[in-house]
């Protein structure tokens, strides 16, 4: 018999299972909530996914400059610079001499008119002598400069054919690319047989031995005559240039030696081109003779700002945040920690103006003041320097270390701090020997990632810090905070607009950048290290 | 018949605002901080319609500018290389010069700094590091400090082929972005010596060296007395056209060339 179809359930419906959970909506397979966990944690992912896209576009465009420095420095050798260069290094010896014999002239300038209290004129009258020797000196040199001037002109010109031979290739490649191949044919390279161009200025080395020795020959004569000296102690500094042009005299042989044995086919290896990154001491680009790429004077100035920034920052931001959380009244702390905050909120830019504006131009004025003339290197004339960076560096780092370093005391158990009042100790005992030593690694991971901070930093040293792209003169000891630096983040800045794409210039700001990276890596690594593996376990 | 409509009202939409020309100018920081603005106020008074985009960051930039396309006219205050045209040429660009106007490099130290004249040997020598002290001159002892525009700056590398023989900037040096920094480190430090175009020479605090004898004037480089003195240049892609060629028009008719006169530079009469 077929079923009534009539309202009332039959007693098989009503036996229908009773369910629990109720249908949900699903959207492309997913639940709300399941959308709402992929949405969150697909954001997650995409923040990895791009630092290692960041990662691997800096070591692709930076690795290629290894290869590029070593045709860089396989020219250089190839064309015949380095062959002139050690003729040149000959030549910046005797200027060095001739450096010397001028401060020996400032030296007894300055006694004539300090001591014997004469006016100027008349001084300058009693050095007549002085300026004799000293320029007889430094005529003796013009042969050389001659000589090195003239090859130097012909390895430019090699140089320059090598690389017109370079840009015609690439026209070519460039020319095929686009489909033009009876105008890539039309294109002519000649090659250069470095042999032949080279032999035109390696036979000069008659002329340069002729030339050195009567170098030598003069330059005996005249120091074996040296002018009269007020003082014994300047007369010593004579005696002292006297050995010293005896030592150069004696270096003669030996770079007559590498001249000869000289050998332009030597290769490089790609080695050679890392290592010249790594130390070399030189940055010149864009010069006419021939470019290095150097990084030590911009890590070493990067290095000296954030060494003064972090001495200037410790101090404040370590004992702000010990007073804030152990012995600041609740007034203070509602006052003075919102307002180291706000620092961290100022653009580093205004900072930066505010320091050529001001703060430069206070710490040469405060450098002249005379009870702070003991302080190495005051002083000192140029009002951008590695001290104007560096204070303001030590300002902005001051909010990072004070926030995290007043988060590592606050996780110090207050059973510590308890037990040790329990023991019967004062305020500052249990602060000094308690609760500092317990939150030590956060502190110190503070610190770290405050040098983390403080080294990529741009705008301020860009602005403050001089540019001066030289390895800072430490003979002077604690002076050298006074002297101008570059840093590798202001290089990266100023010398980015200039680039061509593509170029070694390029890749080696690129490898600076990579050389960041790789500091700031190594710092935050360093730092969670620390606190996960000093952190003192509660209970 | 509805899309045709939309796609008909988006041309419109986008073709109406072409009454309003904008010219793109990129280069030399030489041209682009005062010469370049103030002709282009000029411009803009007699010619409403035309929007400029002023970019002075540096010769190079200029130069690659055009290459690029992105800028219509590049400012340089020096020649283009051959590498930069050849590699114009590979991506069928033609770089044209144009000469608006002559432009002296000088010499700058404080005003408190006794010696006004040196010569070309001397100043070699403080450039590139022979000379280190104000004394070795004849001046008060104190170090010589040296500021030099950067490596993007056409200034930068004119000033070592008109000056220094093609020999490289003394490792003192100290690297700064424009003139106006130059000038304003000079006439703060007593010891400073830096070069900046003819436009700042006005300023306060620093005082203008003579060369062999010769001061930085219009009539000495004119003359061809004062030895640091180079044309600047519009290079544009090819012949000027359109809007670019009516200013650069502009810039070396009667009224450009009055204001490159009263703002520094040499006209080229």
């Amino acid at each position: 018999m077929p079923p009534a179809s009539n309202d009332t359930p039959t007693p098989e419906q009503a036996q229908k299972p009773f369910r629990v959970r109720k249908e949900r909506t699903r959207f492309l397979g997913l639940t709300l909530d399941e959308c709402i966990q992929a949405f969150f944690g697909g954001n997650a992912f995409v923040a990895v996914i791009v630092l290692a896209l960041i990662t691997v576009f800096l070591f692709r465009e930076g690795s290629a400059f290894f290869g590029q420095n070593r045709d860089n420095l396989t020219i250089y050798r190839r064309a015949g610079l380095e062959y002139v260069d050690i003729i040149r290094q000959q030549e910046k010896d005797h200027a060095a001499l001739s450096r010397y014999l001028s401060a020996i002239r400032l030296a007894t300038l300055r006694h004539y008119l300090d001591h014997e209290k004469l006016p100027n004129a008349e001084a300058q009258k009693q050095l007549v002598d002085f300026d004799d020797f000293a320029t007889r000196y430094g005529d003796a040199i013009e042969d050389l400069r001659g000589l090195a001037s003239e090859l130097g002109e012909a390895a430019v010109a090699i140089k320059t054919r090598h690389q017109i031979n370079l840009d015609a290739g690439e026209n070519r490649r460039q020319l095929l690319a686009a489909g033009k191949p009876d105008e890539a044919a039309s294109i002519r390279i000649e090659e250069i047989d470095f042999e032949a161009e080279l032999a035109l200025i390696k036979d000069t080395l008659p002329v340069y031995e002729e030339i050195a020795s009567d170098l030598g020959k003069t330059l005996a004569e005249v120091v074996a005559n040296p002018p009269a000296l007020p003082t014994p102690e300047l007369r010593a500094r004579i005696d002292r240039f006297e050995s010293l042009n005896r030592d150069y005299l004696a270096t003669f042989p030996s770079t007559l030696e590498r001249l000869k044995t000289w050998d332009h086919r030597k290769p490089v290896p790609l080695t050679e081109s890392f290592t010249a990154f790594i130390f070399g001491r030189q940055w010149l680009t864009a010069s006419f003779w021939q470019d290095w790429y150097g990084v030590l004077p911009l890590l070493s100035g990067s290095l000296l700002v954030s060494v003064i920034a972090l001495c200037l920052a410790i101090p404040l931001g370590v004992g702000a945040a010990i007073y804030i959380n152990q012995l600041a009244s609740p007034a203070e702390q509602r006052l003075i920690k919102p307002t180291i905050e706000f620092i961290s909120a100022i653009p580093s830019v205004v900072l930066g103006f505010f320091g050529i504006a001001v703060l430069g131009e206070f710490l040469r004025a405060a450098s002249g003041w005379s009870w702070l003339s003991w302080f190495p290197g005051f002083p000192f004339a140029e009002r951008l320097n590695a001290l104007t960076a560096g204070c303001l560096l030590g300002l902005i780092a001051v909010p990072t270390i004070f926030t995290l370093a007043e988060d590592a005391i606050n996780n110090v158990p207050r059973s510590f701090k308890e037990a040790s009042f329990a023991l019967g100790a004062t305020r500052l005992q249990t602060i000094i020997r308690i609760i500092v030593p317990a939150s030590l690694s956060g502190i110190v991971s503070a610190i770290l990632l405050g040098l983390g901070r403080v080294i990529g930093e741009t705008m301020v040293v860009l602005l403050c810090a001089g540019n001066r792209i030289a390895i800072p003169d430490f003979s002077t000891g604690l002076g050298v905070v006074t002297q101008p630096v570059h840093t590798m983040t202001g290089i990266i800045a100023q010398e980015l607009g200039e680039v061509a794409r593509g170029s070694v210039h390029y890749r080696a700001l690129f490898v600076v950048g990579l050389l960041l990276f790789f500091i700031a890596l190594t710092i935050n690594f360093c730092a969670q290290k620390i606190v996960r593996k000093y952190k003192i376990s509660v209970g | 018949m509805k899309k045709l409509l939309l796609v008909a009202a988006a041309l419109l939409a986008t073709a109406l605002p072409v009454s309003a020309q904008k010219l793109v100018i990129k280069g030399s920081d030489t041209l682009g901080a005062k010469l370049v603005p103030m002709l282009a106020e000029e411009y803009k008074a007699r010619n409403p319609g035309v929007s400029f985009e002023i970019a002075a960051e540096g010769s190079t930039t200029g130069i690659a500018a055009i290459t690029d396309g992105t800028a219509q006219i590049g400012m340089s205050s020096r020649r283009a290389k051959t590498i930069e045209i050849s590699a114009a040429r590979a991506k069928g660009v033609t770089m044209k010069p144009t000469i608006v106007a002559y432009d002296g490099v000088a010499v700058i130290v404080n005003q408190n700094n006794a010696l006004n004249a040196l010569t070309k040997s001397q100043v070699e020598k403080i450039f590139t590091g022979d000379i280190t002290d104000w004394s070795e001159i004849g001046g008060s002892p104190g170090r010589i400090s040296i500021y030099t525009r950067n490596t993007s700056s056409g200034t930068y590398s004119d000033f070592k082929e008109l000056a220094m023989k093609k020999r490289d900037y003394a490792g003192s040096a100290q690297k700064l972005a424009g003139n106006e920094q130059i000038v304003a480190e000079v006439a703060k430090n007593p010891n400073g010596i830096g070069y900046v175009g003819l436009a700042y020479l006005k300023e306060p605090g620093i005082r203008v060296v003579a060369i062999d004898g010769h001061s930085p004037t219009k009539e000495a480089v004119l003359a061809k007395n004062y030895p640091y003195a180079r044309p600047t240049f519009y290079y544009t892609n090819g012949d000027p056209a359109g809007e670019a060629a009516k200013f650069i028009q502009f810039t070396l008719g009667e009224e450009g060339q009055k204001i490159a006169e009263k703002i520094g530079f040499v006209p080229l009469k």
